[in-house]
């Protein structure tokens, strides 16, 4: 009987998939009617500064941004492109065209219609210009051709099989054009006051307070949105973000707005629910960098000694409270939908590993003291949260019990980011990595020999520089065949988890909370980080 | 014609005060590490070089600190607060947009705190070890110790999530659209909870410095002969003691007037409350100096405001003071 399922891969992809969808669709509810009307609120936490989407990557500008503008693409659960703005698309043979059907009948926020002028317009003289991942992201774009209004044409210099997993709304948003054409775009007024094609349109924005987003009676999509107003609030203090939530005030709290901490006593209200889905498209890693120009530390078997002397399931309960995954390498697991994540690397998790770190680090000249002592670093604690001070307690009394002894420095994020990034001035530092939506981003940004670039932030501080990496991620980035590109990236985590110039610590969860009253909020991969087009409130 | 003269002498004075307050904040913030293009590219994960000498440029970074500091001047000297960049704003737009909530925060917790910490001062003293006295005293005490935040979260949790009859925090119902009186309930609703947080400890503070000045003042000779002139016990309170004693009480809350905005960044954080104190907070988080600086100037004003009225104040309730 199951054979018949089996008749073509295609069919078979299709029945998987669909269960899957509908049981995250309806996120807890039976499968209901959706009802027209209300106003959601969601939390946004911290407050963004600004909502130049297009310029300013911050992760909790999204959330109220998507709302707004729209992108080419959207994604399914598997994370294959879906059409939005553009109806269908061709990729060349050769990898260095991708033509794009524009969607007609679309029309701007203030009335101006959706053409192909305004994905030029926004690929190369907004988003390759100052879009913080466009370096990265857009490097191969070369142009793009306008052949008629509902035709787009991306001309790339070498194929980058990445660039159609960043077409949602999140990564590469669409502009107006005649909103930003002749003005600076960086001080353009629609900075605070976006105009996009999207199911919301941007009302007002109380500082402080929060941004409030109507419904756009004009959408494209027929009968949708449901809602008739999505409001972010913005709420500083984490203890009352929860409050809000457990009163009822707010109906929806993604990218881990409530605290870890908070979680279970959330999962026992009977008015909330929560879910790990939708981020399935935004892995982050939590890791612990070591500075390869320490004495000490540009030794491997150091390096391999301190990933064995730290148990990860300890911070993955008494930190993540129990949300997330040890990581086992440089790739988060969330790629594993992507092919291109593997756990055949050099396990660190392993039962013996205290006795092996004891050794590795007699081995390579650093012997204990006579206090036990075998030498000290300083770790800068990551300033974006309280959790981050647990984890640093935590890595201090795990290093302690191979001889190293750790002294931790807590500072403002402006003063620690100054110190690692632009003084280099640290031993040890715990930052929060986000991978992008492909490998090309994250392992890019952290292990080529180019990206070792003072007073960039999050880019290569640990003076990785190994050209056998260079050379595989570069050809990794240009790989059309999805096989031969698996293969390259498989060699390149060996190589990285055999060479530890980090330590890998957790593959990170976010949480949404959310009221029950509130269905269909989580419709895909990008979770609170694409529009709220399909949620509805019940009442 | 002399209260003009006064004010006009007092505001020439303030001229320099604050000045000086000015240049010292714009130096002393130039001193700490990390600048507003480096927090801003922290925050969007990764960015360029080119990315961040762009930022810096636009930011005007990349000047001279005695070019910098020419410009700020210039600019102050014209009324102009300058420009937030991270906030894509006006400094001035920013801070008065959050100016009324503190304001109305400020003064609503200001206002309960002196007026029913005076007449808690007074009931205690007049009834001194007595049960109200001492019911008083171990209240204010109580109150005195208390951490602000914490009775915040506290009352959040007793009246919001557990009962229910009051919002959790933010100014107004966010997308209610209420106007009129609607609109003053709702608000009015909102500041129950961060005003009682922030005047609880300041009404501690005047009902002790109101109990102990009160005792002073009843064993005054002037007490003896109000009384030997066969006037009542509470015309002798109301007619002579209470202004003498107030004196005291005013000094104090002259003083913390200024702590009250200081104080109310805790409060307003608890409370998701839109008041300048989380303003100033993220400004100097983020280095937004501008921002800051501007903040600094507006408190600095208001703190030279208050300064004066109470000036004012001690006239009115003793007429032996000269302007």
């Amino acid at each position: 009987m199951p054979r018949t399922f089996d008749a073509t891969n295609f069919s078979r992809r299709t029945v998987l998939a669909l269960p899957l969808g509908l049981a995250a669709a309806a996120s807890g509810a039976r499968a209901a009617e959706p009802k027209r009307g209300g106003t959601m609120v969601m939390i946004v936490h911290p407050e963004p500064s600004t909502l130049a989407h297009y310029a300013v990557s911050a992760g909790n500008i999204p959330p109220i941004a998507t709302q707004v503008y729209e992108g080419l693409c959207t994604y399914d659960w598997d994370q294959n492109p879906q059409p939005n703005l553009a109806k269908s698309w061709e990729v060349a043979p050769d990898g260095k065209t991708i033509t794009f059907k524009l969607q007609e009948g679309v029309s701007f926020h203030n009335g101006k219609p959706f053409t192909s002028a305004d994905v030029q317009y926004s690929f190369m003289e907004i988003l390759k210009k100052y879009n913080p991942i466009a370096p990265v992201m857009l490097a191969e774009l070369v142009a793009v051709d306008t052949p008629d209004p509902m035709t787009a044409i991306l001309r790339l210099a070498n194929p980058a099989p990445y660039i159609m997993k960043a077409l949602s709304g999140r990564d590469l948003p669409i502009l107006c054009r005649s909103v930003f054409e002749g003005t600076d775009v960086l001080q353009n007024p629609s900075a605070n006051k976006p105009i996009g094609t999207g199911p919301f349109k941007f009302v007002s924005w109380e500082r402080g307070q929060s941004v409030r987003l109507d419904r756009n009676e004009q959408y494209w999509k027929p009968g949708l949105p449901y809602l008739n107003r999505i409001v972010a609030r913005f709420i500083p203090d984490a203890a009352t973000r929860s409050a809000a939530m457990e009163a009822g005030e707010a109906h929806f709290a993604g990218y881990s707005a409530v605290n870890y901490a908070d979680l279970a006593r959330m999962k026992t209200n009977p008015i909330l629910d929560l879910t790990t889905k939708g981020y399935e498209m935004t892995p982050a890693q939590s890791v612990l960098e070591l500075n390869g120009r320490h004495p000490q530390l540009q030794k491997k078997a150091v390096r391999q000694a301190i990933a064995y002397a730290i148990d990860r399931k300890v911070i993955l309960k008494d930190v993540m409270f129990g949300y997330g995954l040890p990581a086992t390498g440089p790739l988060s697991r969330k790629f594993k939908t992507a092919g291109l994540y593997t756990d055949a690397v050099r396990q660190y998790d392993v039962p013996d590993r205290l006795d092996i770190a004891n050794r590795l680090l007699d081995e390579a000249g650093a012997p204990r003291g006579p206090d036990g002592t075998r030498f000290a670093l300083h770790l800068e604690v990551n300033s974006f949260g309280e959790q981050w001070l647990r984890q640093a307690e935590y890595l201090k009394q795990a290093l302690a019990g191979v001889g190293i002894a750790v002294t931790l420095r807590s500072e403002d994020t402006a003063t620690w980011l100054r110190r690692v990034y632009t003084n280099y001035d640290y031993d040890l530092n715990e930052p929060f990595l986000s991978q992008g939506v492909d490998p090309v981003y994250g392992l890019n940004k952290q292990f080529l020999t180019s990206q070792i670039r003072k007073g960039v932030t999050f880019v290569n501080d640990t003076f990785y520089s190994n050209p056998e990496v260079d050379r595989m991620l570069g050809e990794g980035a240009r790989e059309p065949d999805a096989e031969k590109r698996a293969a390259l990236y498989k060699e390149v985590q060996q190589i990285l988890a055999e060479d530890s110039p980090m330590i890998w610590l957790i593959d990170v969860q976010y949480v949404s909370v959310f009221n029950r009253r509130l269905k269909d909020h989580t419709t895909g991969p990008l979770g609170t980080q694409q529009a709220f087009e399909r949620a509805w409130m019940d009442k | 014609m002399r209260l003009a003269r006064f004010l006009g002498y007092r505001l020439l004075l303030s001229i320099p005060v604050v000045l000086g307050i000015v240049v010292l904040n714009f130096f002393l913030i130039h001193l700490a590490p990390g600048d507003a293009a480096s927090v801003l590219a922290g925050e969007s994960g990764a960015a360029s070089p080119e990315y961040m000498e762009q930022l810096r440029h636009k930011f005007g970074l990349d000047q001279p600190l005695a070019t910098q500091f020419g410009v700020y001047l210039l600019n102050m000297l014209h009324l102009d607060l300058g420009y937030s960049f991270r906030n894509d704003s006006p400094v001035g737009s920013l801070i008065v947009d959050r100016l009324w909530p503190t304001g109305l925060l400020m003064l609503t917790a200001f206002a309960a705190a002196l007026v029913i910490g005076t007449l808690l001062g007074l009931v205690a003293a007049t009834g001194r070890n007595s049960w109200r006295d001492a019911l008083i005293s171990l209240v204010s005490l109580v109150a005195y110790a208390t951490p602000g935040f914490w009775l915040g979260l506290m009352m959040i949790v007793v009246f919001a999530i557990r009962l229910g009859w009051l919002p959790t925090s933010g100014y107004d119902t966010v997308g209610a659209d209420n106007e009129g009186w609607d609109e003053v309930w709702d608000v009015g609703r909102h500041l129950v909870m961060p005003a009682v947080a922030l005047a609880l400890f300041y009404l501690a503070v005047y009902a002790r410095v109101m109990r102990a000045s009160v005792l002073e003042q009843v064993g005054m000779d002037y007490v003896t002969t109000a009384r030997a002139k066969g006037q009542t016990e509470a015309r002798v309170m109301t007619g002579h003691v209470l202004r003498n004693a107030l004196l005291p009480v005013v000094t104090m809350a002259g003083v913390q007037a200024g702590n009250l905005i200081g104080g109310s960044i805790v409060v307003e954080t608890v409370f998701g409350w839109p008041g300048v104190g989380t303003l100033a907070f993220n400004a100097l988080q983020s280095r937004d100096l501008n921002l800051l600086l501007g903040i600094f100037f507006v408190s600095a004003c208001l703190v030279v405001v208050i300064n004066l009225a109470v000036d004012l104040v001690y006239v009115c309730l003793d007429p032996r003071l000269e302007l």
